[in-house]
């Protein structure tokens, strides 16, 4: 069954591959390219979150601080001269992983706002790092001169259309690793701890041990984000580990949702061409933009896939059931739970 | 008999024209409309991005009325051969990626064919890199970080700096305070500046020259508040213990105003003479409710310095378009387009980036805002010189800043080859 689903989800990737890949040729204009990478960047991000909130119960206010450390680590590394852009990548997933392991060691074994707090506080400590260890960092000013590209290969990433291609296939790729998480054993295991902590641990689930796997898995993957940043804006920038950052990953959950695989990723399209446009017509954009988070929060009181995902099912299901019965009326979809059991795997 | 459905359903056509007119609408918006290559366009468009939303706004805004006051002014004048100029501004928000982001989207969506970079430092090195990249004609209006220009390794051919530099106001800075400190026998320093990279290197280059002019300057101790810290109370109660004769801070916009009013309430100013590296802004000193006299700032802008109906005219026009005093990056960006518009009158209208560089490269402009007759684009690497690097003493009322001593642009310029050399810039 998970071999058979595994095969869709290869297929349905394969298939995005192809229409991003496609998307360049028929809208030629270099600021759609720029406008997607940018997404793949903040999408990555937010999915690599939800793996902890949606899928894990664990909302984390420090996440940013993993995707300023793959900005960080691959910036400084590339700016070394001395390895490869492929070299540079692994060393930086592998460091950020090494980092979330030692945080996430403190952090999980603690319960809802503790973990949320310290969190936070780990990101900070990271940003002062990073604004006072000027020698290495650059300080305040980030990673100045630019973030070479020498091509490996035969990819040459100096060529805007080639970094398009290069960021697609790697967004392709975690996109693949986190559905296979997510639909994987450990994957519901996690939709357990999540929903009942106390329960797994009776059946013998070592929950610590779990939340510290998808929190280091998590974290890399936010690496990815950052390197995808980096290559970019040709730069890391101390403003990538700030609390605002975090901020707006739970930002994008918020307005995409957390129980459908990909609405994270509908948040992160969401609010960056919100910000697109929004900044070109007003200063008051954070005005706007909070207006917005009301409207979901108030009105759809869940994210936009969230919520069509169940205006779909719910639609599907009075229009499989007979004429209504004079019978106790029946569950409806909105219970978030019944939407996560059955959502959470599409 | 099973009945075949044929064509399109009504619902299946509703669903695919609302995806089409979302695709289109996406792509539309996403692509922008194309623009016509410059060559052909009558109007030029430049594109700045600035911040122009949060705490430093006023960087943004001021800088943008600037700009705004230059280009209308040079489309009433006829433009260039009829061809006017149309700017078009986005807010980064202070964020860095965002300045790159947006950079990049004025010029391959908006069809910008130069940039004027009202960046802060870190969202200037940003832009830098986008326009090694996308070599338009760019120039940064607001970053004082002297690495952005004065580092080979970050230079880019078609990139340049029109504005003051941390370096030239340190030596000027030293150079006045030295003076002042031999004559009045101010040996006892402190220091209170922002606790981030800016406040740290521009004090620590502050008191490297000082020093450098009058080694019987002591520094007893250095306080650093946070940036954007509302109670100083307990900073200026330290410098109270202390006791210094003399201090240097390197505070500025708000938190200034924020340290200028509490310090005020402790009597601080009474008897520690006091140099500030960013009073000298209009905005600030007439927000400032009791304005201390003798207070030694840096110049940053004042319609009475230098002394000329040009830059008064500046003053009153900018003052009339913005309903607000001008300030530092005001001039810098209304000098940043004069480099612009002569560049463009010299190469007839063509906007290559490196037609236009070629033209900058090495210019010298008779500015408003000049002190020694002409501010240059230093050829060698693309930053300004010739502008005041002057300090001045703080009065209670207009023009709140006066009596201006500037430092001799040869002498600056001898140190500041020191300090490259020194560097390993040179």
């Amino acid at each position: 069954m998970w071999a058979q689903s595994s095969r869709r989800d290869l297929a349905l990737a394969a298939l995005l591959l192809i229409a991003l890949v496609a998307l360049p040729y028929i809208f030629p204009h270099p600021a759609m390219r720029d406008f997607i990478i940018y997404v793949i960047a903040y999408g990555l991000l937010a999915m690599s979150l939800n793996l902890l909130v949606g899928f894990t119960g664990l909302v984390s206010f420090g996440h940013a601080a993993y995707f300023a450390s793959g900005a960080y680590i691959f910036g400084l590394l590339m700016q070394s001269g001395e390895v490869s852009i492929p070299v540079a990548m692994l060393a930086t997933v592998g460091g950020t992983a090494l980092l979330a392991l030692v945080i996430g060691a403190i952090c999980v074994r603690l319960h809802e706002i503790y973990f949320a707090f310290l969190t936070l506080a780990f990101q900070m400590f990271i940003h002062s790092v990073i604004l006072t260890w000027v020698s290495l960092t650059g300080g305040d000013q980030g990673l100045m001169g630019g973030i070479p590209r020498p091509p490996f290969l035969g990819i040459d990433l100096g060529n805007s259309m080639t970094l398009y291609m290069f960021c697609v296939v790697l967004f392709v790729i975690c996109l693949v690793i986190m559905r296979q998480i997510v639909q994987s054993p450990f994957g519901y295991t996690l939709r357990m701890i999540r929903d009942n902590p106390r329960r797994a641990n009776f059946l013998g689930v070592n929950v610590v041990a779990m939340k510290l796997a998808i929190f280091v898995i998590a974290g890399a993957i936010a690496s990815v984000g950052g390197i995808v940043m980096a290559l970019f804006v040709s730069g890391a920038y101390p403003e990538f580990a700030f609390w605002t950052t975090s901020g707006e990953a739970i930002f994008m959950i918020m307005l995409g949702g957390t129980q459908l695989f990909l609405g994270p990723l509908v948040g992160a399209i969401l609010l960056q061409t919100l910000n697109h446009f929004v900044t070109i017509y007003t200063e008051h954009h954070g005005l706007v933009l909070g207006i917005v988070i009301l409207i979901f929060v108030l009105g759809l009181r869940r994210g936009l896939a969230d919520y069509v995902y169940e205006l779909i099912q719910s639609r599907k299901a009075a229009a499989a059931e007979p004429k209504p019965r004079a019978e106790p009326a029946q569950a409806t979809f909105t219970d978030e739970t019944r939407l996560a059991d059955k959502g959470a795997n599409t | 008999m099973i009945k075949t459905k044929r064509g399109v359903s009504r619902r299946n056509f509703l669903k695919g024209a609302a995806g089409a007119a979302a695709a289109g609408a996406v792509g539309t918006t996403i692509t922008g409309f194309p623009h016509i290559a410059g060559a052909q366009a009558k109007t030029i468009r430049i594109g700045m991005p600035t911040i122009l939303s949060g705490r430093v706004a006023i960087l943004g805004t001021s800088s943008r009325s600037a700009v705004q006051l230059a280009v209308q002014q040079f489309n009433e004048a006829g433009g260039l051969n009829g061809r006017t100029i149309e700017v078009i501004y986005r807010d980064s928000k202070g964020r860095p990626d965002e300045a790159a982001k947006v950079t990049r989207d004025l010029i391959n969506n908006d069809g910008c064919e130069i940039i004027i970079d009202g960046e802060a430092s870190s969202g200037s090195f940003a832009v830098q890199e986008v326009i090694r990249e996308l070599p338009v004609l760019c120039l940064h209006t607001c970053s004082e970080s002297s690495t952005l220009t004065a580092d080979p390794k970050l230079h880019v051919k078609t990139a340049f700096r029109s504005a003051r530099q941390g370096v030239h106001d340190a030596v000027a800075g030293g150079r006045y305070a030295s003076e002042l400190s031999k004559q009045k026998g101010l040996k006892r320093w402190m220091t209170c500046s922002p606790d981030y990279a800016y406040g740290r290197d521009n004090t620590a280059e502050f008191l490297e020259y000082a020093k450098k002019f009058d080694p019987s300057i002591e520094v007893l101790d250095q306080v650093w508040p946070k940036l954007f810290q509302p109670d100083y109370t307990e900073n200026i109660t330290k410098i109270l213990q202390v006791q210094p004769q003399a201090m240097y801070s390197a505070l500025w916009g708000g938190d200034l105003v924020a340290f200028i009013e509490q310090g005020n309430l402790y009597g601080l100013f009474n008897n520690i003479t006091y140099f500030s590296g960013g009073l000298g802004d209009p905005p600030v000193l007439t927000a400032i409710k009791q304005l201390p006299v003798g207070l030694h700032t840096v110049y940053r802008y004042n319609e009475l310095y230098p002394n000329n109906p040009e830059n008064a005219a500046f003053a009153a026009g900018y003052k009339k378009l913005a309903n607000q005093e001008p300030t530092n990056w005001s001039w810098q960006n209304y000098l940043a387009t004069s480099f612009i518009f002569e560049a463009l009158k010299r190469t007839n209208g063509n906007t290559e980036g490196a037609a236009l560089a070629a033209e900058v490269k090495g210019m010298e402009i008779a500015s408003p805002f000049a002190v020694e007759g002409k501010i240059t684009m230093r050829d060698s690497d693309h930053t300004i010189i010739g502008y005041p690097a002057a300090w001045g003493v703080t009065v209670p009322k207009f023009p709140y800043v006066e009596n201006f001593q500037s430092v001799p642009w040869s002498e600056i310029l001898e140190l500041e080859a020191e300090w490259k050399k020194s560097k390993g810039y040179a």
